[in-house]
């Protein structure tokens, strides 16, 4: 349950970085240190990127918009740690650790509204987006970072904020209704981290390389007109073949 | 405590500055040892997977070695983090299989920054022991033997060369360098094909470059990156009198009563001590990690580490300074051929500016400062982290429709095309590494503590680049162009920290790189430069080790081998 302090924490953080990115023009034309730290790529820039900056993976894929830059050296999003602070710890109970039926269903239905099926490129179905969502909870180094329990965690509250503002579940809710409910939980930190945390990984079933189980036969690439490196990794040679 | 082995040289790390040694002493017939923390990967392991490098497998954990960063506030107060922002490569090579590869000789002003520019006030700047003409044989060298593309152009600043251009032609280049060529000459400026360390035909068992658009930052599958694993590890090993130790972190130099280097201890993959003998020891870690073994490495001659009784490791770190700057096309207000042409990905952009290596401008000083080059660059390919940027609009997550839209406007709507700045980061005493009396790394040794301050100067001159760069990227017709200043260390383009130099004052290496007060050890990676000059160090680094390893060789004839 989202309690009031957490609400107002989100508020809190929110209105500081509201001051704080009123500093910076626009997403890349930033001028602090801290935020030109955060840029990646090329040489010059390399130190900033994911692998060496000292930040773990989510995080440093969250700091790479202005905002997100903000936020990141605020601490403020969407790590379930951080979530885990602000409010009651998510427990390790063995039941939490696993989708049902229902938790399943209801994360589909909220990455479908994350990334819909409205014409224009693949929807998160078509990405594989739950599929690789449950591959990658249990990557151990996701698995270490409380990804699994923080994402059930937040389909309880999603699930309570729907029955209260909505009387229903959230799967039997119209599409507009869904999207009302979204709005309203990321209105406060934790919701706000949750429904970042479910589009990092959507986004990943965008565009990592389809031997990790998204993006099937490069659809996400096709749309965006994106051409793969090579050679590609394969079976066999994943990260995780490496140790 | 296990006696493993004995070499006649004994190198720790197998980076750019320890490769030329390596495979020198080895080609000479001495019996060569090379210590290397990480593992030997090769070119069948490197894959354009954006999750290899996320992961680390090529890179140190942060839970198992850090470093503490310190940098300045503003206002007069340092921060500190626990970073790992400065491990390049914890792989046989080291970071030389991830970079790039712009190799950019330094200019013969850059050797004598004081007698040419004068002091600038709070900047420990100083001439070095050796001018350019005595770095220029080995610039050839490298160019030749670890392979350099390139085709040389005439422009007021060009370094003098005895080759009349590059042993290798330039590498395929991408069409938006047509562009940027018009652009600057309309602007009377000289646009400078970069030359890479990358192969563009096949060279001494190496292929050459596939062009597949994903190169710095990710390891290179054909071997024409000049890694020093690719162009000199694997050769030198080949011959037969070089071996190389892998999972092997040194962790302390031991000395004799006399202050000679006696032998070098390592832990392996099993947490155990080995214990290495040789007769000649070569320090070549990245910067940072080479003035931290030396401060570990204490002894009867040696209290504060070796080559510390002036208290001069560490001191004098530099990075490069300057920024970047972008500029963004919009793909639909171009011809069709054009856009299309932009959106090509494989060769390379190439191009560098080179017209401000000194700024005679009164507008900034009234006498010609040290200005820098500007390398015109892609960012190596990330789909992933440019996609996750996306996902933020101001302060609020944004999700659906309009997501969908900006990612897809993003990647098939605009190009983005970067430059980037690099001038003097001015030695100064507040950047300096030093070790950490609070955290250990995972085998219980100091970490290192880097103190990153920076001389404002640099910001003046980083800020006339930069400037002119965002000038060249709307000559060339960019729909947005802007660019930032960085005072924050640039993490994989550190260098100094045992400078070299005639006074044992102040410096920590003679002019032949081995160390004041102890006659047989050298250093011979980047942390001999007194100042990085206005380019990347790698090309310089390369050089300068194979300037050492002659010199050991010299040394190594009047030596009784070890037998
Ligand atoms: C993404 C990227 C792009 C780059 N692009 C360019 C470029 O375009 N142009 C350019 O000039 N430069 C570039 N660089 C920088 C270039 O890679 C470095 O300047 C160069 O690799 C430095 O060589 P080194 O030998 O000092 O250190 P490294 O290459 O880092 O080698 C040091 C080695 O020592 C090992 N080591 C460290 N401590 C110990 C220990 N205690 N015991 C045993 N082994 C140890 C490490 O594991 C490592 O393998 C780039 C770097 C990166 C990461
Ligand atoms: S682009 Fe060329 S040099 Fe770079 S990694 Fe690929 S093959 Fe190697």
């Amino acid at each position: 349950m989202l309690n009031k302090s957490l609400l107002e924490k989100g508020i809190l953080e929110k209105s500081q970085l509201g001051n704080k990115t009123a500093l910076f023009p626009n997403d890349k034309g930033l001028t602090s240190a801290g935020a030109a730290k955060r840029e990646h790529g090329s040489i010059k820039a390399e130190f900033v990127s994911a692998y060496n900056s000292g930040l773990n993976r989510r995080a440093f894929l969250r700091q790479t918009g202005a905002a997100a830059v903000l936020l990141g050296l605020l601490g403020a999003k969407p790590s379930a740690v951080i979530a885990e602070e602000a409010e009651d710890k998510v427990e390790n109970d063995r039941g939490l650790e696993d989708f049902n039926a229902h938790s399943r269903g209801v994360v589909e239905a909220v990455q479908l509204q994350l990334f819909p099926d409205d014409g224009d490129g693949p929807s998160a179905k078509q990405l594989n987006g739950f599929q690789y969502l449950s591959w990658a909870l249990d990557d151990p180094e996701n698995v270490a970072e409380g990804d699994k329990a923080f994402i059930l965690k937040g389909v309880g509250w999603l699930e309570e904020q729907s029955k209260a503002t909505q009387g229903e579940s959230f799967i039997k809710l119209s599409l507009i209704q869904q999207d009302t409910v979204m709005k309203q939980i990321s209105q406060t930190r934790a919701g706000e981290n949750w429904l970042s945390l479910l589009l990092y990984y959507l986004l990943e079933s965008l565009t990592l390389d389809p031997v990790y189980g998204g993006n099937p036969d490069g659809i996400g690439w096709k749309w965006l007109e994106h051409q793969p490196g090579f050679p590609q990794p394969v079976k066999g040679k994943t990260y995780l073949d490496f140790s | 405590m296990k006696n493993t082995n004995e070499f006649d040289i004994c190198i720790v790390g197998s980076g750019v500055g320890a490769g030329p040694v390596a495979h020198e002493l080895a080609k000479a017939g001495y019996r060569v040892g090379v210590l290397e923390k990480g593992k030997w990967f090769k070119e069948t392991d490197f894959f354009k997977d954006e999750q290899l490098g996320r992961h680390r497998v090529f890179r140190s954990q942060f839970k198992d070695e850090r470093h503490t960063l310190e940098e300045p506030n503003g206002d007069g107060t340092w921060s500190s983090e626990t970073t790992a922002q400065f491990w390049g490569g914890n792989i046989v090579g080291g970071a030389s299989n991830f970079m790039s590869g712009y190799f950019h000789r330094l200019k013969p002003q850059d050797f004598r920054l004081v007698s040419e520019f004068g002091e600038i006030e709070g900047a420990n700047t100083v001439d070095w022991p050796i001018g350019y003409d005595e770095l220029e044989p080995y610039y050839t060298k490298v160019e030749q033997l670890v392979g350099v593309s390139g085709k040389v152009v005439e422009h007021p600043h060009l370094e003098p060369r005895s080759t009349k251009d590059f042993p290798f032609p330039p590498t395929a280049e991408h069409p938006v360098a047509q562009r940027f060529d018009l652009a600057c000459r309309a602007l009377k400026l000289h646009p400078l094909p970069m030359a890479r360390g990358i192969l563009s035909v096949p060279f001494n068992g190496r292929l050459s470059c596939e062009y597949s658009g994903y190169c710095g930052s990710y390891g290179c599958h054909s071997g024409a990156k000049a890694s020093s694993r690719a162009a000199l590890l694997d050769n030198a090993v080949a011959g037969g009198n070089c071996e190389v130790i892998t999972q092997a972190k040194v962790y302390r130099l031991n000395t004799d009563e006399a202050g000679r280097v006696s032998s070098a201890d390592y832990f392996d993959k099993d947490g155990e001590s080995v214990r290495v003998l040789a007769t000649i020891f070569v320090v070549a870690c990245y910067s940072i990690e080479s003035a931290r073994l030396l401060l570990s490495s204490t002894g009867v001659k040696h209290p504060q580490g070796i080559g510390n009784s002036k208290g001069q490791v560490g001191k004098n770190l530099h990075c490069c300074a300057g920024g970047t700057g972008h500029g963004v096309f919009k793909l639909d207000k171009l011809k069709e051929f054009e856009a299309r042409q932009l959106k090509i990905r494989g060769p390379f952009y190439n191009r560098a500016l080179q017209d401000w290596y000194v700024i005679d401008d009164r507008s900034v000083s009234d006498k010609p400062i040290k200005g820098g080059t500007l390398d015109f660059v892609f960012d190596p390919p990330s789909p992933t982290a440019e996609t996750a940027g996306l996902k933020w609009q101001g302060d609020n997550l944004l999700w659906g429709t309009p997501l969908k839209q900006k990612i897809k406007a993003h990647f098939t709507q605009s190009k983005d095309f970067k430059f980037e700045v690099f001038c003097d980061w001015l030695t100064n005493d507040e950047c300096y590494v030093s070790l950490d009396p609070d955290e250990k790394d995972r085998w219980g040794q100091a970490v290192a503590k880097v103190r990153a301050g920076f001389h404002p100067h640099d910001e003046k001159v980083a800020q006339y680049l930069v400037d002119r760069g965002v000038e060249v990227m709307k000559a060339m017709g960019a729909d947005e162009a802007w660019g930032n200043v960085f005072t924050s260390p640039t993490s994989n383009l550190v260098a100094g920290g045992c400078r070299f130099g005639n006074d044992p004052d102040t410096s920590v290496l003679d002019r032949n790189c081995r160390v004041h007060d102890c006659d047989n050890l050298y250093v011979t990676d980047g942390s001999f430069m007194p100042n990085g000059g206005s380019v990347t160090p790698t090309l310089t680094i390369y050089a300068n080790a194979f300037r050492v390893a002659d010199r050991i060789l010299e040394e190594m004839k009047v030596l009784e081998p070890r037998t």
